[in-house]
């Protein structure tokens, strides 16, 4: 279990600080993005600078039309952005120094990974095509030899053939869109510890997911977008710190649930309370003090509980905590 | 490390990812056995005696009827619109589009590319099929001729397609009958605006047989579909350029 | 003991009333219609059937303007057959088909609905001909419009078929014939559109396969100078050629053919596209 690496609490790089605009290598201002009468992007404001940056939101808040955006494969429909200085949409040489990792599962299928890789690296003007494409498959973990063509390779092979291409020509900036999705735990550690070597090295990557732990580990410095609005933007642990001034959903199942309730009621220790038969459902802004007593009143009032339980860690909650507030 | 890519080097790139992505058993398959189709009866029509009818002008109907009014601009309409609509419609064509270098070399190259898959598809079958009626000498260079102008015009015409709609082969089979074949026949005027009209031209003027709408002379026959060509390239480049990519 | 518990099963058994295969068929074929002439689409979706559409109205409304204004002068041997409106605009109609069939049957092995269907009281076959009904119906409108517009026209202009039984029997043709050419065109259409899993390719298949085999019987008559008989390989004339035989009356292309041989070529026609049709689903598995 050599490469395993435990999940740690506190990422292993600092974390990107809100950059002053000077410094940004990328600047979105007052961007919105609409598809018809959708809205994918909602005024959306923003810097980013060297090191990891997560982009958390749940499936469809407007993730990969934000990545788009950025990488000039769409115009916004107003705001600007400035990625390196200038609009890639326009401006070759900033092209040159974006890696994307699209989330779109296409790849050219019917070459091999090195073929793919390789195409990658001489259409971003690489010189020694060859070593730079077994140098990136080597770092995802990729037989440079393999003969197999990427169609017919596993979901997790596949998104590390992107990974490797977008990595190939060492870019400034790196763009990847749910590059985590499909590699197994190993795969999963070993890419997010490459992604905080990158960003030690001083390139900027900015690395979207809907899954609220990856996030974690992905680096503290986190923007939040739901529903085409960016939600939340700084470090996670204050925003976990906000999370928690919200109520917390707690379901408690226990033996005399009316008694137990009238007992928390009177006791302060939750805001609202509704039960059904065998158990509670319990709002509370103090989890911590919560927890500490609830076994004590549950003994003083002779209920036996069967099970505690929260209902609402979920990410969806959160957003909806989040986009609810304003 | 990486830098700007050249145009020549961009369209030798672009040229090698296209011509891969367009070359599948299934569809070379598909249009070999079309052409040899075509050979068929053409080697039908030269065994017939048919003695009322001039070799010559028999070759011409042929090649026209069967060659310039559906095999040469479908085979086109196959590869041009696939190369890189597919891309832009599957999502690859970021891959070729996020990088630095011009757009026109990637429209070039992929043009290039398809012209290279359906030259040969159409050529060799028409000009098989030319040597079978013994059409001679004349009939053969009428053929190259006006089968090269026509895939060259069709292919930038129908590269252009796929990159302005989602269906470019429904729109590509509705300009070809219908437009070409229908609404061309009306008149002059607009036999103008329809490729056959110029490869139809081509071919009487070489071989000197009368064919409808195929009035114009030989250098307006060559010239016009080059310039709807480059014209057709021009706009896909632009359009390269605003495109909204997957 | 264990943490693991089962909270719900999260099935929840339909009560209300099942339409069964009929009401499966129904429903699949409704929605094949509506997604071939991009109904409840955006409009760009619509455009391409409008257009087609149009065109071929395009030459019976002419006549009918025509017959309009220099009514006198359009009787006689100006005025077409009522059987003549099938054919005036058979590319337009096959381009048409060619958007059809590939858009009714191809998506769905391509998204794996086929198999979703399967999953539902339709089998093979009752997919299958739902698909038929829905691809007949669409065709028929571009098949019989026309003609029955020019019926219609010259009926309100009094220059229809006299008597309520004469015109019940051009009327009654008129459906028949269409029905015939909607029948056999279904068959090879969605005959070539079984062979591939792309919706561009099928429809391509289906113009080099239709409008070919079209082409190379005329090269063959015309330019080689075979017997007339060589028609009955042109799945289009000789489906169109059905229509003046039910009115007493022969095609200029087919006009030495015998009756029996056009019957034959077209039911050839009906039952290959229909034995590929069946065959390549009678082994398609369903993922």
């Amino acid at each position: 279990m050599g490469d395993w690496a435990p999940p740690t609490a506190q990422p292993a790089v600092a974390s990107a600080p809100v950059v002053p605009d000077s410094n940004a290598i990328v600047a979105v201002t007052n961007v919105t993005k609409s598809f018809g009468d959708v809205v994918a992007v909602s005024d959306v404001t923003f810097t980013v600078g060297p090191g990891v940056t997560a982009l958390l939101g749940p499936n469809g808040a407007g993730k990969s039309t934000l990545f788009r955006v950025m990488c000039g494969l769409t115009a916004p429909t107003r705001g600007t952005v400035r990625v390196l200085g200038a609009d890639a949409r326009n401006d070759r040489a900033v092209r040159g120094r974006i890696g994307l990792a699209p989330q779109q599962d296409a790849l050219f299928d019917r070459l091999s990974a090195r073929r793919f890789v390789e195409v990658a690296a001489k259409t971003h003007g690489v010189v020694d095509a060859d070593t730079a494409a077994r140098g990136v498959l080597d770092l995802v973990d990729l037989d440079a030899d393999d003969p197999k063509v990427v169609g017919a390779f596993s979901k997790g092979m596949r998104q590390r053939v992107k990974l490797a291409a977008a990595l190939v020509h060492e870019p400034d900036l790196l763009i990847l869109d749910e590059p985590l999705t499909g590699l197994d735990p190993l795969q999963r550690n070993r890419m997010i510890r490459l992604f905080h070597q990158l960003g030690d090295d001083g390139k900027c990557l900015l690395v979207s997911s809907h899954v609220l732990d990856e996030v974690a580990r992905l680096g503290s410095r986190v923007l939040v977008i739901a529903q085409g609005r960016l939600a939340a933007t700084g470090d996670y642990r204050d925003l976990r710190g906000l999370m928690d001034d919200r109520p917390h959903r707690i379901r408690v199942a226990a033996d005399g649930a009316r008694v137990l309730a009238a007992a928390l009621v009177e006791r302060d220790l939750v805001n609202g309370v509704s039960i059904s038969t065998d158990s509670l459902m319990i709002d509370t802004n103090d989890v911590d003090r919560f927890g500490r007593h609830i076994a004590l009143v549950a003994k003083q009032c002779g209920v036996r509980l069967r099970e505690v339980e929260p209902t609402d860690d979920d990410l969806e909650s959160v957003f909806r905590y989040l986009v609810e507030r304003r | 490390m990486s830098g700007f890519v050249p145009p020549v080097r961009a369209v030798r790139l672009s040229y090698g990812i296209v011509l891969r992505q367009l070359v599948t058993r299934g569809r070379i398959a598909a249009l070999v056995l079309v052409g040899a189709v075509v050979i068929a009866i053409a080697i039908a029509v030269g065994a017939s005696d048919g003695g009322r009818i001039d070799p010559v002008e028999r070759g011409v109907r042929l090649i026209s009827d069967l060659g310039f009014t559906t095999l040469l601009p479908i085979v086109a309409l196959v590869f041009a619109s696939a190369a890189l609509g597919d891309m832009r419609e599957d999502g690859t064509l970021v891959y070729l589009w996020l990088r630095p270098m011009d757009r026109w070399p990637v429209v070039v190259g992929a043009w290039l590319a398809s012209i290279t898959l359906s030259l040969p598809l159409t050529i060799v079958p028409l000009v098989v099929s030319a040597v079978a009626v013994d059409g001679g000498s004349e009939l053969i260079s009428a053929t190259v001729l006006a089968g090269a102008i026509g895939v060259i015009a069709y292919s930038a015409l129908f590269v252009l397609l796929g990159l302005l709609l989602k269906n470019p082969i429904v729109w590509g089979l509705g300009y070809i009958l219908i437009w070409e074949g229908i609404v061309a026949a009306f008149g002059s005027f607009a036999a103008k605006l329809a490729i056959r009209g110029y490869t139809r031209s081509i071919l009487t003027s070489i071989t000197d047989v009368n064919l409808d709408l195929g009035d114009l002379s030989l250098p307006v026959g060559v010239v016009v579909p080059l310039v709807i060509a480059a014209a057709a390239l021009a706009l896909a480049g632009a359009r390269l350029r605003t495109i909204d990519v997957a | 003991m264990s943490d693991a518990q089962i909270l719900d099963r999260g099935y929840r058994r339909f009560e209300g009333k099942r339409s069964g295969v009929v009401g499966a068929m129904r429903s699949v074929a409704w929605h094949t219609v509506r997604s071939i002439l991009g109904l409840g689409r955006k409009g760009r979706h619509k455009v391409f059937p409008i257009i087609v559409l149009v065109v071929s109205f395009v030459p019976a409304v002419a006549f009918m303007a025509l017959a309009v204004l220099i009514g006198d002068l359009m009787q006689g041997e100006l005025r077409p057959e009522y059987w003549e409106m099938f054919g005036f605009s058979f590319v337009a109609t096959i381009v048409f088909v060619a958007l059809v069939a590939p858009e009714a049957i191809v998506r769905d092995r391509r998204d794996g609905m086929f198999s979703l269907y399967l999953s539902t009281p339709l089998s093979r076959p009752s997919y299958l001909f739902a698909k038929v009904l829905a691809v007949l119906s669409t065709m028929s409108l571009i098949v019989l419009g026309p003609p029955v517009l020019w019926l219609l026209g010259y009926t309100f202009q009094s220059q229809g078929p006299d008597g309520i039984v004469g015109w019940l029997s051009v009327m009654g043709r008129i459906l028949l014939a269409g029905l015939a050419i909607c029948t056999i065109y279904t068959a090879v259409s969605l005959g070539v559109s079984s062979l591939t899993d792309r919706r561009a390719f099928a429809s391509i298949a289906v113009v080099f396969v239709m409008l070919g085999a079209s082409i190379s019987a005329g090269v063959l008559v015309n330019v080689a100078d075979l017997s007339a008989n060589w028609r009955i390989l042109d799945p289009i004339t000789g489906a169109l050629e059905i229509a003046p035989r039910l009115f007493g009356d022969r095609g200029d292309e087919m006009r030495g053919v015998s009756t029996w041989l056009v019957l034959l070529g077209n039911a050839g026609w009906t039952a290959l596209g229909s034995a590929l049709l069946f065959g390549r689903y009678r082994k398609l598995a369903a993922i």
